[in-house]
């Protein structure tokens, strides 16, 4: 196994980034046609003014909103239908199939038939989300509570845990918990796409449609400097998760 | 999974799908055709495109783009993912800008790919191919760096040279990770397609949808999302399949 | 036996002169150094069964990878036959505790594998290995994955493919360790049985002292870090021990205390160390 040190690691990688920036900025300049490649230093220009202007701090709040609001629908659906799919065969038979449908269907194809149904108010953007990230968590919880240890779940009856609420939150859940985030993980991500599409297919704000109307009108450094906070914001969400997920591998 | 819950059954979904498309037929019939299809109306729809070549003819564009465009991702992908496997200093740092691309949303990258690569076919195939070539070539790095310890040391001890290393340990060791970055890369390619069919060329399937959508007409949307959906179940349980083959290829021994 | 006129005419099957090795831990920026290996001289005769025994972190594994060249010492010499070697070679076999069998190849591929990399012809390599799979009763699973088999099997595959290169000396890293109380009894006494048969010199890991006793000739016992030899002893008890219980006899008994005895001590201190 070639694993290295983390200080050789993180040197080679900043060492990388110096190079790779400098080259960027360099190219760039000697290039000279901003719209296909904008120097570095017009993309940190660029970002400078949409902090100092607010509008990305405003984009960006409108954004982690729906995402908030999206997960946490998602969340309630995923885990009431992966509770019913893992605990009941005629549940299991009855919607599995139309969650697999969805989970291969890219989102975006959904947005037009969420557009036409629901409008594109909050509501419209929040669907999307939902639909981009419910089935990773639906699947975790099914999955998490079918593989319930039987052991411990023995262990916890000897301890007098009675009846299957109890079971469920005192056992069930906390053993599922590894999956359950590894589900969560998966959805934010997921959850991230579905928020820019939700924000691009019209221009309707957020940082999705930040970049969208810079995009109309070719200001590349703008627009590179809009997509840095998204990639940012989705590795920041997902690198949560994972930092909250290695604490629970007791397993 | 207890053999229980999962065993099949074929009339659970029977009756599933008859109590979803009976009530969808009440509800559609209700509303504004311009808003809502009932099952019926998507039917006549999906027969009368099939029946045009409509359909046919958009699923062909899209396929075309796909599978150039996932062709040339395995064809860049493996080999590229064995070099920063090989070279791990590459792979440290690489797999920033890696992990970066592929967090990005592709539909806000769009801007900058009209600007570099303009709407045509090249620009589609941009977003099928790139994509999945990263997926793959990440998890192809993973496969190669995490050969199994122990197995090393068993081919040193008995003498394997560096070839023998490579060919008994390091390459069955890493298909199954291979196998599955194909999966990934291939969600992303199907993914990647529809996304230039509804923002670049409006073409294909995903041009069906936007067409429709513009047309307001839902129930030709519907007969788009259907096909994209089945290609799509098809596509990944294919790769489903053959990556539950290598599975225990992966297996520790206890 | 005549251990003693072999010891006079051959040199030791493995002898080691002086070895010290070192490792460098590190941990985030702060590197340690620890010392895996303090100046171990040891030899081990010719057709000799030797257990090695002592605390987690005595440097034991260090050891037998150092007989096998699979590490290189920092200082000291391994012999073999009276030969110095500084790589892998034919003379020596490893059985591996987690079995290290290839999980994509079948058991008899998996045997094979060391005279294909010796450039064997096939058909040769299969009947020797056939040959080996019988004796150890697995004729029926040669075209089976590993995964299909149970540990203790998946470690007569793992013997199987050691003893089919021929080699002399097998060195084995806690080979039944992984496998479960009874079927480890079993593969002991079908290993003695081997042992004797073929006339094979074993150095042999353990952490279990029935096993270390029950099996040797000599027991060699290791202390904690920095690892050094505590203490070798030689176990007096009549072969073969497959015919009758040796975990009766006085001389096990007597030798097991001792050991315990002086393992105890280590173990004690190792947690003094821990909790302060």
């Amino acid at each position: 196994m070639k694993r290295r040190p983390n200080h050789e690691v993180r040197r080679d990688q900043l060492i990388g980034v110096a190079v790779f920036l400098t080259v960027w900025e360099v190219s760039a300049q000697a290039f000279d046609k901003p719209l296909l490649l904008p120097p570095v230093s017009a993309i940190l220009a660029a970002l400078w003014e949409l902090l100092i202007s607010g509008a990305l701090i405003k984009a960006l709040g409108e954004s982690i909103l729906l995402l908030v609001a999206g997960l946490a629908v998602a969340s309630l659906i995923g885990f009431i239908c992966g509770t019913l799919i893992a605990r009941s065969k005629t549940a299991y038979w009855m919607l599995n199939p139309y969650f697999s449908a969805l989970f291969v269907t890219p989102t975006i194809a959904l947005v037009p038939l969420v557009l036409v149904w629901f409008g594109f108010g909050f509501t419209g953007r929040v669907i999307v989300v939902v639909l981009a990230a419910v089935v990773p968590i639906l699947f975790s919880v099914a999955s998490g509570l079918r593989d319930s240890p039987d052991d411990l779940i023995e262990v916890a009856r000897s301890f007098g845990v009675k009846g299957e609420i109890q079971l469920l939150f005192q056992v069930r859940l906390r053993a599922a918990m590894p999956v359950l985030m590894a589900g969560l993980r998966l959805a934010a991500g997921r959850a991230v796409v579905g928020m820019a599409v939700a924000e691009t297919y019209l221009r309707l704000g957020g940082i999705g449609g930040l970049i969208k109307s810079y995009g109309a009108v070719f200001q590349t450094d703008f627009v590179f400097a809009a997509i840095l906070p998204l990639s940012l914001l989705g590795i920041a969400i997902v690198t949560l998760i994972s930092r909250f997920e290695r604490r629970l591998h007791w397993t | 999974m207890p053999s229980r819950l999962t065993k099949p059954s074929v009339w659970l979904p029977i009756l599933s799908l008859v109590l979803v498309l009976g009530g969808w037929e009440v509800v559609g019939r209700s509303i504004d055709p311009l808003l809502f299809a009932p099952p019926s109306a998507v039917a006549a729809t999906l027969a009368s495109l099939l029946a045009t070549g409509e359909l046919q003819a958009a699923a062909q564009v899209t396929m075309k783009a796909l599978f150039l465009g996932y062709a040339l991702a395995i064809i860049a992908g493996i080999p590229f993912g064995v070099l920063m496997g090989a070279l791990p200093r590459l792979g440290d740092i690489l797999q920033p800008y890696l992990y970066a691309i592929f967090s990005t949303p592709r539909v806000v990258v769009v801007p900058l790919i009209i600007v570099w690569f303009g709407i045509g076919f090249e620009a589609r195939l941009f977003l099928v191919f790139f994509w999945s070539a990263i997926a793959i070539s990440v998890n192809t790095a993973q496969g190669v760096r995490h050969a199994r310890p122990d197995l090393v040391e068993v081919a040193r001890s008995f003498r394997a040279n560096r070839i023998e290393m490579a060919r008994h340990v390091l390459i069955p060791g890493a298909i199954p990770f291979v196998v599955a970055g194909l999966r990934i890369g291939a969600e992303r390619a199907i993914v990647g397609v529809i996304i230039g069919e509804m923002f670049l060329q409006i073409v294909g399937l995903g041009g069906v949808i936007q067409k429709g959508s513009v047309e307001l007409l839902p129930a030709k949307m519907l007969s788009a999302v259907m096909v994209i959906a089945v290609l799509g179940t098809i596509i990944v349980t294919m790769l489903d399949l053959v990556e539950k083959r290598f599975q225990s290829w992966r297996g520790e021994s206890t | 036996m005549t251990n003693a006129t072999i010891r006079n005419t051959h040199p030791p099957a493995i002898e080691l002169k002086g070895i010290r090795k070192s490792f460098v831990l590190s941990e985030g920026r702060n590197a340690r150094t620890v010392m895996a290996l303090d100046g171990i001289d040891l030899a081990i005769n010719q057709h000799e069964f030797v257990t090695i025994i002592g605390p987690s972190g005595c440097g034991k594994t260090t050891l037998l990878r150092v007989m096998a060249s699979l590490i290189l010492p920092d200082a000291g010499d391994v012999l073999v036959d009276g030969a110095p070697v500084s790589e892998p070679g034919t003379k020596r076999a490893m059985v591996f505790q987690t079995f290290g069998l290839f999980p994509w190849k079948t058991v008899i591929d998996n045997v094979t594998f060391p005279l294909m990399v010796r450039k064997l012809p096939a058909a040769k390599a299969r009947e020797i290995a056939m040959e080996h799979l019988v004796r150890v009763g697995l004729e029926k699973f040669v075209d089976a994955h590993p995964h299909q088999l149970s540990g203790g099997m998946q470690q007569r595959v793992g013997l199987s493919r050691a003893l089919a290169t021929g080699a002399d000396v097998l060195l084995m890293d806690e080979p039944f360790g992984a496998i479960d109380a009874q079927t480890r009894e079993f593969m002991q006494e079908e290993l003695m049985r081997i042992w004797q048969e073929e006339q094979k010199t074993v150095i042999f890991i353990t952490h279990d002292l029935d096993e270390a006793v029950m099996l040797a000739d000599r027991v060699l016992l290791m202390s904690r870090g920095p690892g050094r030899v505590r203490e070798i002893i030689d176990v007096d008890l009549p072969r073969p021990r497959t015919d009758y219980d040796v975990r009766v006899r006085k001389n096990f008994t007597e030798t097991r205390s001792h050991l315990w005895n002086l393992l105890r001590n280590d173990l004690v201190e190792q947690r003094a160390e821990e909790t302060t």
